[in-house]
């Protein structure tokens, strides 16, 4: 049977070649690593939970296995073709429908059977004894199965059918790989605008590849519900596979129909040309010009050859497709760009712009773009028969490769070129023309261009070295992807290509990362250099392609020149190396992320034994820091106050410093007599004795000079501290009194790394011995704190507080020498000792509130958003000092930093914002987050301000939700209502998201480290208690607690002392909705099921509400149990064309389903239960519905 | 400049002695290398045209070393191999100035000249903006001795070039070698006799990698002058005559099978004598009845 027969043909044929088994090995490494990378990050959902496995499965493998599956369709679609045995094939008795069904089937059958080396991997992995045992459940074999019955296959004859058709129409392969690729993006589009589709059975069905229906089908699993349930068969994914299936097979349809035997002229377009007749005959003579040699020949040949190999490699309808693709690529992945950086929405700053959409998320195509033209460019000639003539030309080995080379770097640039378009584009499309073209040029044609030419020579070596096209692209693919190794700990000198991620900083442009940058690929440049030797051996050039052969070759072509080179790269590789390693290992310890925290680990060991010794508290604070951006360096005299507030005396103080090599500590003396017993300067710890002890109440002095000077650069994790411009450090880098178990390792599992003992948990806000203490850090409590700063003179420094005076000055040492700009603040009362100093070339915008001093210290160019932070201050300062109390200061500060390290930072009558936050824009429908955040960094100067929680759980609560709710209560009174309900809304996504993806969540009493708790659900709380006690009473109860717990030191108030307030102005018949807000974790879920309206004889309608509801209590992971519900809901009803409801009021619902008949004055057009969506929800799309008209009664159920 | 060719061997990783200890002289003028397919003549095309290496032997260009001086080599060199393609997007004018600038033709002018002369010598003048990927065979064949001229080479070697030409392109092509023939030395390696007795001065016959015969044409054939005679007979009758005499070729010709038998004297009745062409020293010698084969 003939079908049979070209079925067995192609499947014994695939199973004989060596890239099929490499593609399964591609595959199984694929899923072997990404099973890696998810293990970094807790989580409790595990890794391996069925939901996870099966996107993991059909989304991530799932792609990449679409690339083997366009190398394996279209290589049985086009080989006969490529081998010249098509003539032969077609003239026998076989049809064109036995033909392709056999090579169509037998490709699917191998590429079936390929893709249980995902599984297979994914299972492997998960049994590797180096990964932590807890990010793993037990592994059900169905969790493994079924995404690959579900997904893999499936998708696999859909994928398949797409690309085989492309294949064997079209006979070419660059088509089937752009169409490989346009799938790909393809998911990619539709899964952004999927969501759009509201209608739940289209958007399960219109999703070719399924993953979308998979999302959306888990979307509301809690974590426990992901780590258990197995995905199964659900219908509504069977229906899904079935119609596209059919699709598919249509597909083939088409195909087998268009599908002809008769051989295309597939060269060029146009009429073969007819040969010119011998008349004619040209008799002069051909002048006998005889070539000359030597470097400048040498020198042309190369131009030549890269002229005509890029002349070949963009002739022909693959390449400007590839360029219009690149620059549509840019517009669609970066379109919304703007919105995910810190839940902000920022214009298109060129560095994000070219960091996120160019560097990040279109990376794959100069990856795909090198890996395939490296291997067209290794191999065109031998593939169209030019290499027979021209590997016979007197050129060099050396001059054919440099020049393919420079084709291949012409191409990457080209597509530069194309991502700069489209950046440029993107800009200009949303609005924003400032396009700084010397960036783009700086990171696209610099930094950029350097990684993917090092990459390009690596790739090319590959192939010639393989000396097989097509695995070849997957060695080069692999390897690519396996970059990201230096993750788990190995070291960048080991892995190609290795070196520091650059990061822009508007104000400090790049920084601190150039210098190791430049180093790291000046060595693999070198090692480029060694591979262009390697390469130039063993180029094919004749038709001798056996591996001894190969060899001899190499040998032969092993000169003294090509020696001599090789022994260059070599001692380049070994210089720039040795200074690398000087640098990173050297000159400062070298810690992989999995021993980051050793040298707190060994502090930790050494002394923890004495953290409960009575020690001195510091009192008071003078301050002296000089600050050499240019260095960088910052030197750090001062002097402390210590005082004896235990009952016992002391007889030895425990200094802490910062460790690590950075830190030098000059001199440190008592003033009084005293003597050095430990010296630990690695892990920063002293030991002094003194010689007199301290006695309970007695003060003393403790001076200090000491310095923070990085030498060299780090493998990792630079200091951002002090840099050229926008200097930013505080306390930490001050000496500490006492053991700080502040510096302990934290998060169990790392502790076990260590072979630390598991730390108490944090106490819970009931814990008397919480109160204690308001921070980790032994740091004592408010106090008056003097600091002088100088710095550069064309730099302004800038401490909270007051400023005493501000002068230049020549240094003392030594003339000559650059002035300095100094400031001197103070505290004008006494403050919790911070000492963050900023310093940067600011300009100063200033304002005023009453008779406070509003400032702004901004990078210059960044103006656009001042005025909407300086009216955010002022409106603020203006609600906050009626609301809730005094603001004690007569000034207050906005200080820009770099993005290194923090978003922002509240301090005492000063605010740290970084970069982000001053491009921010706003604009209809988008939540003004300028303004709100400023109204809630402002809020802080009272809540963690004025008044400081302890240090246990639900501190979160007392200082970043009531921030949150006050900030939302400016909003609305200076932007109004519906701003405020956006803003409402934001923070409720933000919480239910949040839950969603981590599976986490806290009581808001309990609330300490999770921010989607602490802002979104505690403003959204806050918020909804307001509505039902009023504004006057909620912010009388905050008022009552500030006035308790200003300023005290302990015992520190904890989240239940803010409740016991709230708790007091609030109606017992509320008790229960305060414990399902604060005290619990509390959902409900409400659903106006049909709203039906009766006209009434009087004009009037009466419309009868059917609602079902419930409320579900979650413990800590999600699991979710009903509990009986009696609260008061809004039941709303609207009007056509009217914004404001014709009905609002609020009805006691109950558990379950229920009735509500209200009589409304005009005809409605929709109703339903909780309308705003003030209620925590997971499906909040199911409140409101339309009402539906009848005329009378309706009678019956 | 005369090739001197020493005691050549290759052998294919897969036992295959495709040249045996080969030595041979090429003076300037066109030789014929003469075999039949898999004799070793490709490879001995490609081990002169520094593709391949030899295991054993020397090969020398007047004073170069083919071996171990490939590049310089290369620089006197034009090849015209059996089998080869081009890019099929390019245009034919631009793939031979290419070429020249790989040659070595760096001055744009001089260059300019020697392209448009070779275009017009070999007749592609008329199309020369055409993409060669719609060229047909003939005219692939006529750019690809266009390049082999670039750079007024010393050594020319052209592998089977005639196979696949139609009649009026074979003749086009083997004039136009002729004329190249005069100035340097040019090796054609073919199976077709005829051009080789119509072109060559010099010629050999190559079999199973190894030189079964050399010589000037006009002297080979005298030496078989005399002895070899032709006679009719029906297909019947020809097993007994391949039994009884040295039948060295046979054809059919309307019905009748012609059979050409090599013996000293006549054979017999029936037997004319013929006035021998080189297609019978070519199955004079493959039969083993002259050269290097033929017993002592």
């Amino acid at each position: 049977m003939r079908f049979g027969e070209v079925f067995r043909y192609e499947f014994a044929h695939r199973l004989r070649s060596i890239s099929t088994w490499l593609y399964a090995g591609f595959l199984f490494l694929i899923a072997f690593w990404v099973i890696h990378v998810a293990v970094t990050g807790t989580n409790p959902i595990h890794v391996n939970a069925p939901q996870s496995l099966a996107e993991t499965t059909a989304l991530f493998c799932g792609l990449f296995s679409i690339l083997v599956t366009a190398g394996l369709f279209s290589d049985a679609a086009i080989r006969d073709r490529a081998a010249g045995m098509d003539a032969l094939l077609f003239t026998t008795r076989l049809r064109p429908a036995e033909y392709l069904g056999g090579r169509f089937l037998a490709a699917l059958a191998i590429n079936s059977i390929l893709v249980f080396a995902i599984p297979i991997g994914l299972a492997l992995a998960t049994k590797m004894p180096y990964l932590p045992r807890d990010a793993f459940g037990p592994n059900h074999l169905a969790a493994y199965l079924q995404p690959v019955l579900l997904f893999l296959l499936p998708n696999l004859v859909l994928v398949g059918a797409i690309l085989f058709t492309i294949a064997a129409l079209t006979r070419q392969v660059i088509p089937v790989y752009l169409g490989a690729i346009a799938i790909f993006i393809g998911y990619l589009v539709a899964a952004s605008y999927w969501s759009g589709i509201t209608n739940p059975m289209l958007s399960a069905l219109a999703d070719p590849l399924g993953i979308n229906a998979l999302k959306a089908m888990a979307e509301y699993w809690t974590a426990s519900e992901r780590n258990t349930r197995l995905i199964g068969f659900p219908s509504m994914l069977l229906w899904n596979r079935l119609l596209w299936f059919a699709i598919a097979a249509a597909l083939f349809g088409v195909l087998q129909r268009t599908f002809r035997f008769t051989q295309r002229n597939e060269k060029v377009r146009g009429s073969k040309t007819v040969d010119v007749p011998a008349e004619g005959r040209y008799s002069g003579a051909v002048p006998q010009l005889r070539g000359v040699f030597g470097s400048r020949t040498r020198m042309r040949q190369t131009l030549a050859v890269t002229r005509q190999s890029l002349a070949e490699a963009m002739s022909g309808r693959a390449f400007p497709v590839a360029f219009l693709a690149a620059i549509g690529l840019v517009l669609l992945w970066g379109w919304n760009m703007g919105e995910t950086i810190f839940d902000t929405i920022t214009w298109p700053v060129t560095h994000l712009v070219a960091e996120i959409v160019l560097s990040e998320r279109a990376i794959l195509i100069p990856w795909l773009v090198i890996a395939l033209y490296a291997g067209e460019l290794v191999w065109k000639d031998r593939e169209t028969g030019a290499a027979q003539i021209a590997d016979a030309a007197p050129v060099r080995t050396s001059v054919v490769l440099l020049g393919r080379f420079l084709a291949l770097v012409a191409l990457i640039a080209l597509f530069q070129l194309a991502f700069m378009i489209g950046g440029i584009l993107l800009q200009a499309l949303q609005g924003y023309y400032d396009f700084e073209p010397g960036l783009y040029l700086r990171i696209l044609f610099g930094w950029n261009l350097v990684e993917y030419v090092l990459l390009a020579a690596f790739a090319m070596t590959v192939h010639v070295l393989v000396n097989h096209k097509y695995v070849g692209h997957v060695v080069v693919l692999l390897a690519t992807v396996f970059n990201s190794a230096a993750e788990y700990g190995i070291h960048h000198l080991l892995i190609y290509n290795g070196g520091p991620a650059l990061k822009y900083s508007e104000m400090n442009g790049f920084g601190p990362f150039v210098t190791p940058f430049v180093w790291f690929k000046l060595y693999w440049a070198a090692w480029a250099m060694l591979f262009a030797v390697v390469t130039m051996l063993f180029w094919v050039r004749g038709p001798e392609l056996g591996i001894r052969q190969r060899l001899a070759t190499a040998r032969a072509r092993l000169t003294a020149q090509t020696a001599r080179m090789a022994g260059l790269a070599v001692v380049l590789i070994l210089a720039f190396g040795g200074f690398i390693f000087y640098n990173t290992n050297v000159l400062n310890a070298y810690l992989p992320p999995q021993k980051a925290g050793l040298p707190q680990a060994e502090y930790e060991r050494r002394y923890a034994r004495y953290a409960d010794l009575p020690q001195p508290v510091i009192a008071g604070a003078e301050l002296r820091f000089e600050i050499y951006p240019e260095a960088p360096a910052v030197d750090m005299r001062g002097s402390y106050r210590l005082v004896n507030q235990t009952g016992v005396p002391i007889r030895s103080v425990h200094v802490e410093t910062p460790s690590g090599r950075d830190y030098e500590v000059r001199s440190m003396k008592f003033d009084r007599a005293s003597k050095a017993e430990l010296l630990d300067p690695e892990h920063g710890y002293r030991i002094f004795a003194l010689e007199r002890a301290l006695a309970p109440g007695e003060s003393m002095q403790f001076s200090f000079d000491v310095a923070f000077r990085p030498r060299g650069f780090r493998h990792g994790g630079w200091q951002t501290k002090v840099v050229r411009n926008g200097s930013y450090f505080d306390r930490l880098l001050l000496p500490f009194i006492g053991y700080q178990p502040g510096f302990e390792v934290s998060g169990d599992s790392e502790r076990k790394r260590y072979g630390l003992p598991p730390k108490p948990s944090m106490p819970g806000p009931g814990d008397a011995a919480a109160r204690r203490y308001w921070s980790p850090f032994r740091n004592g409590d408010r106090m008056h704190v003097e600091t002088i700063v100088g710095t550069a003179a064309d730099q302004i420094a800038v401490v909270p507080g007051m400023l005493r005076r501000s002068w230049t000055e020549n240094p003392s040492t030594g003339s000559g020498q650059a002035p300095r700009r100094y400031v001197h603040y103070g505290s004008r009362i006494p403050e919790t000792f911070a000492a963050s100093v900023f310093s940067a070339k600011y300009a100063v915008a200033k304002g005023k509130w009453k008779d406070v001093g509003l400032e702004i210290f901004h990078h210059p160019p960044h103006r656009a958003n001042l005025d909407r932070m300086m009216s955010g201050m002022q409106s603020s300062l203006d609600y906050y000092t009626s609301a809730f109390g005094p603001y004690p200061y007569r000034e207050f500060r906005i200080v820009e930093v770099p993005p290194y390290s923090i978003n922002g930072r509240a301090f005492p009558s000063a605010l740290a914002l970084a970069e982000q936050n001053f491009i921010t824009r706003t604009g209809p429908g988008v939540v003004d987050l300028t303004f709100f955040g400023t109204a809630h960094e402002v809020a802080h100067q009272w809540w963690g301000g004025q008044v400081r929680p302890a240090y246990a759980k639900g501190r979160g609560f007392v200082s970043e939700s009531l921030a949150n709710y006050s900030a939302m209560l400016v909003t609305e009174k200076v932007l109004g209502p519906a701003e405020a309900r956006r803003v409402y809304d934001f923070q409720m996504n933000r919480y239910l998201q949040t839950r969603g993806e981590t599976g986490k969540d806290v009581p808001l009493l309990e609330v300490d480290d999770h921010p989607h708790v602490s802002y979104g659900k505690g403003a959204v709380a806050l918020y909804t208690l307001r509505e039902h006690i009023g504004a006057e009473a909620v912010n009388g109860a905050l008022r009552r607690f500030l006035e308790k717990y200003r300023g005290s030191g302990p015992p520190y108030p904890t989240s239940l002392d803010l409740y016991a307030e709230l708790r007091a102005v609030t109606p017992p018949s509320l008790y229960p909705l305060l414990t399902d807000l604060f005290e619990t974790m509390t959902l409900w879920d409400v659903k106006t099921q049909s709203a039906a309206a009766r006209r009434l004889p009087d004009g009037k309608y009466e419309v009868t509400l059917e609602v079902m509801a419930q409320k579900l209590r979650a413990d800590g992971i999600g699991r979710e149990t009903p509990t009986p519900m009696n609260d008061l809901l809004e039941v709303g009803i609207f009007a056509p064309g009217k914004d404001d409801p014709i009905y609002l009021a609020r009805h006691r619902i109950r558990s379950g389903k229920q009735t509500i008949r209200i009589i409304v004055p005009q005809k409605p057009s929709r109703a339903g239960l909780d309308p705003y969506r003030k209620l925590i929800e997971r499906e909040r799309g199911d409140n409101l519905v339309d009402v539906e008209t009848g005329a009378g009664d309706r009678g019956g159920v | 400049m005369t090739l001197s060719i020493r005691s050549l061997s290759k052998t294919y990783p897969n036992g295959i002695r495709a040249l045996k200890g080969i030595s041979l002289d090429v003076p300037p003028g066109m030789f014929g290398l003469l075999g039949r397919n898999g004799a070793g003549k490709s490879t001995l095309m490609r081990i002169l045209a520094t593709l391949q290496e030899p295991d054993e032997g020397t090969i020398h260009l007047g004073e170069l070393d083919v071996i171990r001086q490939k590049e310089r080599v290369r620089e006197t060199l034009g090849y015209l191999p059996q089998s080869f393609g081009f890019h099929p997007r390019v245009r034919a004018e631009r793939l031979l100035d290419h070429f020249a600038v790989l040659k070595g033709l760096v001055d744009a002018g001089s260059r300019r000249e020697v392209v448009e002369a070779l275009l017009r010598r070999t007749n592609l003048w008329d199309v020369r903006n055409q993409r060669v990927g719609t060229f047909s065979g003939g005219m692939r064949q006529r750019l690809g001795v266009a390049i082999a001229l670039l750079g007024n080479p010393k050594l020319i070697i052209v592998d089977e070039p005639t196979a696949g030409l139609d009649p009026e392109e074979r003749v086009r092509f083997l004039n136009l070698l002729s004329e190249i023939g005069e100035a340097s030395a040019v090796i054609l390696s073919t199976h077709i006799v005829e051009d080789v007795e119509e072109l060559c001065s010099n010629l050999a016959i190559i079999d199973r990698g190894e030189i079964l015969l050399a010589g000037a044409p006009a002297r080979v054939i005298a030496e078989v002058r005399g002895r070899i005679w032709r006679r009719s007979v029906t297909r019947e009758e020809l097993p007994a005559l391949e039994e009884e005499h040295s039948v060295i070729s046979t054809k059919l010709l309307a019905g009748q099978t012609i059979a050409h038998v090599y013996a000293e004297e006549s054979p017999g009745a029936g037997f004319e004598p013929v006035e021998p062409d080189l297609k019978d020293v070519y199955f004079a010698v493959m039969s083993g009845h002259r050269g290097v084969r033929a017993a002592a």
